[in-house]
């Protein structure tokens, strides 16, 4: 089956004779949020890299829309492929937050009326509103971290990797990323979220990879990924509160607060 | 003493680790010596230029510096020498003898300015070679600061060095993230120019907020609290390198002079 | 006396107000957690109170902070330094840009204050022991991880001796092993070390803090212990409630929580609480 994104014995190495990654096989589906999650060093970023053409592999084969990654160039795959990095600051360089965000738009070489069309949609989504006359580098990290998601959606990428995007954000900005991922999905596109908070990957993500000394120890549902305390120590992430709490309680796994009541009540005094 | 040999950024640097005698020596000894050479290279005539520099590279190779030497030479000297061969000795129209050499008719007088320059330049060149190569930027900042200088001015020599590492990695760091949103960085010259701006702003405007963060950081540290710091491991001095920096300083003048001399 | 005093500070950038009249102060070796959402002030208030704003271009709109009783602007550099310490949020920041290797870079602070090279090497030993840095003293700095980064501009924060430590979202750049590794050197610091930590989330600072600071729009809105700060109304919609605090009020409201137990975010407290219901209805 092919996918919107397929890797087939990937691996690579900064020097090739000591990998950092080793037989990594899987696709990503339009409409699919992925989690890779790992400790540090287990590859997390270089994986990041190998998607959005960065890197390329030493050995294997990295489709993109169905076309080999070798034979893109970064800039093209960047029409695919749309990356939130860490550091926005990086690549802010316009000098107000409207003309950042239309810069991916201009670039394609839209017409005036789409570029501006992107622009409101994209700034719609992550309340940027009132700041879109703002120096980017004057705003807050957070508002900072906005800027960049903008940019990405109003290229209209059909994949965005999101690298730590969540966090240092409060809960309002958090719910508006969350929204944004919704949105995302349902419009038939994917997410690739390289993340540490399991809290955010337990409510977001539909799949986890776990990385682990350099090779995919892991390709689950999320649920069945925090229900293996196995696997969650193979990859070396703590399982989040919630997990644990049902595991204490001796009840099935649960991903919310909601979902934990909803069991645990009848078996509570004077909960049935 | 075992020379410090900090790991990580320098590949930056021409500094090649090692133990020996020119390595252990003072850095200021050492300074003091390429000022030295400076002056040297100008007041001598090549009698003097050619030998000093072949010593120079004698004890660069001692020290095991001799394949930063042999390449840092070649690509300064070789280039220049074409070009003074063919301009001073072919081309300008100098008065006087003829040489011929090769079936080419030559100057002897543009041939001897030739070896003059050349001479300067190799002596300067490797006096200054055997300086870099033996010392790692570190030592010298510890010299300084062992011997009181003020810790703004030993600053200002060592930052271009010292902060050489971050920008690397931040203009490495901003190139990618530039090219991930599709900016053509393996295009045509042309596209490549479009592109430099988007490089370019980033840089800037981070290395300044930069300074003013880490004008914040030093003041927290105590920076320049004092009117000098305190260092650990400084080099190791002694009274005949003292002895050694007050002959070398006082004998530049007379080198100055014997110059002069020479040429009236 | 305290040690850090802030009174009726207020100060705007530009024409954004920041901080609104904030009153606090620190006691000598008090672990104080500073928490708000985005663009609640607490980085700002948190470089007010490590001395940073006052000494640039800004000035305070009203109000002022004194260390023991002196306003920041009337101590010298040198006690300055030995006052308040600040780790900021980006570890390559942190650094001097003075040093080439590990422990010159948590020798340069004391170097700076001119001490005898004994009580230099005394203090960057203690300071690599508490932060885990012995394997990476002849390292590059700028060679280093971001945790091993963050690690070393606590070490040369704490060379200092300041009398207390101020961090900017330490955590912010860990994973979960690096933060439990940091959390274990924290607890290594001098008891008289006063400790201000400024977070956007609840975790890792209130295993810290015995006193939190809620910081909403440049107000203080709660200033006392953690059990209270969780059941503030502002807690949840700032910071999102964890999910299991979440799961213990949910229960409360339904009248299945212990009347006794505190709401806690801790998987084992919370756990412990319903563990006797439980039984009992079976």
């Amino acid at each position: 089956m092919t996918g919107l994104l397929t890797l087939d014995a990937v691996r690579f190495g900064y020097d090739p004779e000591r990998p950092v990654l080793e037989d990594i096989s899987f696709a990503v589906q339009h409409g699919e949020v992925v989690a890779v999650v790992g400790r540090n060093g287990a590859g997390k970023s270089t994986m990041l890299r190998l998607l959005n053409g960065l890197l390329r592999p030493d050995a294997g084969r990295l489709t993109i829309a169905g076309r080999d990654s070798a034979d893109l160039k970064v800039s093209e795959i960047a029409a695919h492929i749309g990356t939130v990095f860490q550091a926005p600051e990086q690549q802010i360089f316009n000098a107000t937050v409207r003309s950042e965000i239309g810069f991916g738009p201009a670039q394609q070489g839209l017409a005036p009326r789409e570029q501006a069309a992107r622009i409101d949609e994209a700034v719609a989504r992550t309340g940027l509103e009132g700041v879109l006359d703002t120096h980017p580098l004057d705003l807050d990290a957070a508002m900072r971290r906005f800027v960049a998601v903008a940019s990405v959606i109003a290229c209209r990428p059909d994949l965005m990797l999101l690298d730590e995007a969540q966090r240092g954000l409060d809960a309002t900005r958090r719910a508006t990323l969350g929204g944004i991922i919704a949105d995302w999905k349902a419009s038939g596109r994917a997410i690739v979220l390289v993340c540490h908070d399991m809290d955010f990957v337990a409510a977001h993500a539909d799949r986890v990879l776990g990385l682990a000394a350099g090779r995919l120890a892991v390709d689950a549902p999320v649920r069945d990924f925090f229900a293996d305390a196995a696997a969650t120590r193979a990859v070396s992430v703590e399982q989040p509160g919630i997990v644990a709490l049902a595991q204490a309680l001796g009840q099935p796994v649960a991903l919310s607060a909601s979902e934990l009541v909803t069991g645990l009540a009848p078996r509570l005094k004077g909960g049935a | 003493m075992a020379v410090a040999r900090p790991q990580g950024a320098d590949h930056a640097l021409l500094y090649v680790p090692g133990r020996s005698f020119l390595h252990r020596l003072n850095p200021l000894t050492k300074l003091t010596l390429v000022l030295w050479c400076a002056v040297a290279a100008f007041a001598l005539p090549p009698e003097g230029t050619i030998p000093l520099a072949l010593l120079s590279i004698l004890i660069g190779s001692f020290a095991g510096a001799g394949r930063v030497f042999a390449r840092r030479l070649a690509l300064t000297l070789l280039p220049l020498s074409v070009a003074l061969f063919v301009v001073h000795g072919m081309l300008v129209d100098h008065a006087g003898a003829r040489a011929s050499l090769l079936g080419l008719d030559l100057s002897r007088e543009g041939l001897a300015y030739m070896v003059r320059i050349l001479g300067r330049i190799a002596a300067l060149l490797s006096g200054s070679l055997l300086f870099v190569c033996t010392t790692h930027p570190s030592r010298l900042l510890k010299a300084l600061d062992a011997h009181r200088f003020s810790p703004g001015a030993a600053y200002v020599i060592a930052s271009p060095l010292l902060l050489l590492e971050p920008f690397t990695q931040r203009a490495k760091a901003i190139r990618e993230a530039q090219m991930a949103r599709g900016l053509d960085l393996e295009g045509s010259f042309m596209t490549r120019v479009k592109a430099f701006p988007a490089l370019l702003m980033p840089l800037v405007t981070l290395a300044l907020a930069d300074i003013d963060h880490r004008a914040q950081v030093l003041d927290g540290r105590g920076f320049r609290a004092m009117p000098h710091r305190t260092v650990l491991d400084a080099p190791a001095d002694s009274r005949q390198q003292r002895a050694v920096r007050w002959a070398v300083l006082v004998s530049i003048p007379v080198l100055i002079a014997g110059g002069v001399l020479w040429h009236l | 006396m305290a040690l850090i005093n802030v009174s009726g500070l207020s100060f705007a950038y530009e024409s954004t107000p920041v901080l609104q009249n904030v009153n606090l102060s620190v006691a000598p070796g008090e672990k104080l957690a500073i928490l708000g959402g985005n663009g609640s002030g607490k980085s700002t208030l948190a470089q007010w109170i490590a001395g940073w704003l006052p000494r640039g271009s800004y000035a305070a709109n009203a109000g002022e902070v004194t260390v023991e009783g002196q306003p920041w602007a009337e101590l010298d550099a040198a006690t300055r330094a030995g006052a308040v310490q600040f780790v900021g949020q980006v570890p390559m920041q942190q650094l001097s840009g003075f040093s080439f290797t590990v422990r010159d870079e948590i020798a340069f602070g004391p170097g700076n204050l001119a001490l005898p090279e004994a009580k230099i090497r005394a203090r960057v030993d203690a300071a690599v022991e508490i932060c885990n840095l012995g394997h990476l003293l002849d390292r590059d700095p700028f060679s280093l991880s971001g945790g091993e980064q963050q690690r070393l501009s606590i070490a040369a924060a704490l060379a200092m001796q300041p009398r207390a430590l101020v961090l900017d979202e330490p955590t912010g750049n860990f994973d979960p092993e690096s933060r439990e590794a940091l959390l274990a050197q924290l607890e290594k610091l001098p008891g008289a070390l006063a400790i201000v930590w400024c977070d956007v989330t609840l975790g890792a600072p209130l295993s810290v803090a015995e006193r939190v600071l809620l910081l909403d729009g440049g107000r203080i809105a709660y200033d006392g212990d953690v059990a209270g700060l969780l059941t503030h109304p502002r807690t949840a919609e700032i910071f999102g409630l964890p999910a299991v605090a979440q799961t213990a009020l949910m229960l409360r409201e339904r009248g299945l929580w212990p009347a006794e137990a505190p709401i806690s975010m801790d998987v084992g407290r919370v756990a412990s609480a319903l563990r006797p219901m439980l039984e009992s209805a079976r």
